[in-house]
């Protein structure tokens, strides 16, 4: 993979919530210690979804979280990728058959990239944001070459 | 009134702060008429960010000017709660307590 090519300004990421046990959110935070490091690749977590170009989306999504996701991947602007990291966000994980889900991630929003694992550890979500980075620009390009109406 | 005035330190002149306003003015309402064109209009882009809540009515999320001292009216509560008790909105209620606080003052201004 190319990276030079699609890093041609930084990413910023809104990490979102919808009922994860919080193992994932500590990996995605140990992702910005000096030892990974996301912000090396001009990778940065934003307080605001109309500010970021990737939703970065935690667990599986519970009853209450439903509409607050869908709110906030609506608020995003166009063009954008949504990440799913974890199994629970992925698939409902060992949380399944809960009666206060709503389900995996892709039953409410449209997902980009998959990362399964519980807890993801941080290289792997470093993987998933570049994949989703290189879609994204390729996603711009072709809204360059046939702009949206 | 307009015009210049000169001091040892520089000058004023009213006209030309007029003009420079207008100038700044119509270049801020010009940057904000412009507006953020990848945001699409009459969609969930153009309403604000509140943790993924739906924004309340103006008068859903109004704060009265009471809210700035809540905190010290609710320390003092137990001493507040009394007077406003007090408070009854009776005339006679009141005048018999200006009556009643003027006659210890003067009791006490004639004992001493």
């Amino acid at each position: 993979m190319k990276l030079n090519k699609y890093f041609k300004k930084s990413l910023w990421v809104f990490h979102l919530n919808t009922g994860s046990c919080n193992g994932c959110d500590i990996e995605i935070v140990a992702g910005l210690t000096p030892r990974y490091d996301f912000e090396r690749f001009g990778i940065k977590l934003v307080g605001s979804p109309k500010h970021a170009d990737v939703l970065l989306i935690t667990g599986p999504v519970t009853e209450k979280m439903a509409g607050p996701a869908r709110r906030v991947y609506e608020q995003t602007p166009d063009p954008k990728m949504v990440i799913v990291v974890g199994t629970c966000g992925t698939s409902g994980g060992v949380f399944h058959n809960s009666y206060i889900l709503r389900g995996s991630v892709d039953k409410i929003i449209p997902v980009d990239v998959y990362v399964p694992g519980c807890p993801v550890r941080p290289e792997n979500i470093i993987n998933g944001v570049l994949q989703a980075w290189v879609k994204l620009e390729k996603l711009r390009e072709s809204m360059k070459v046939a702009p949206a109406k | 009134m307009f015009g210049l005035l000169e001091t040892g330190s520089g000058f004023w002149s009213a006209i030309i702060w007029v003009i420079v306003v207008l100038i700044i003015g119509s270049i801020v309402v010009y940057v904000r008429n412009k507006g953020e064109d990848s945001y699409k209009k009459d969609t969930e882009q153009v309403k604000p960010f509140i943790s993924g809540h739906p924004e309340e009515s103006k008068e859903g999320s109004h704060l009265s000017a009471s809210h700035i001292y809540w905190g010290f009216t609710e320390a003092l509560k137990g001493y507040y709660k009394p007077l406003i008790e007090m408070h009854t909105g009776n005339i006679n209620d009141f005048s018999s307590w200006i009556i009643t606080v003027t006659v210890i003052v003067l009791i006490i201004i004639g004992v001493s």
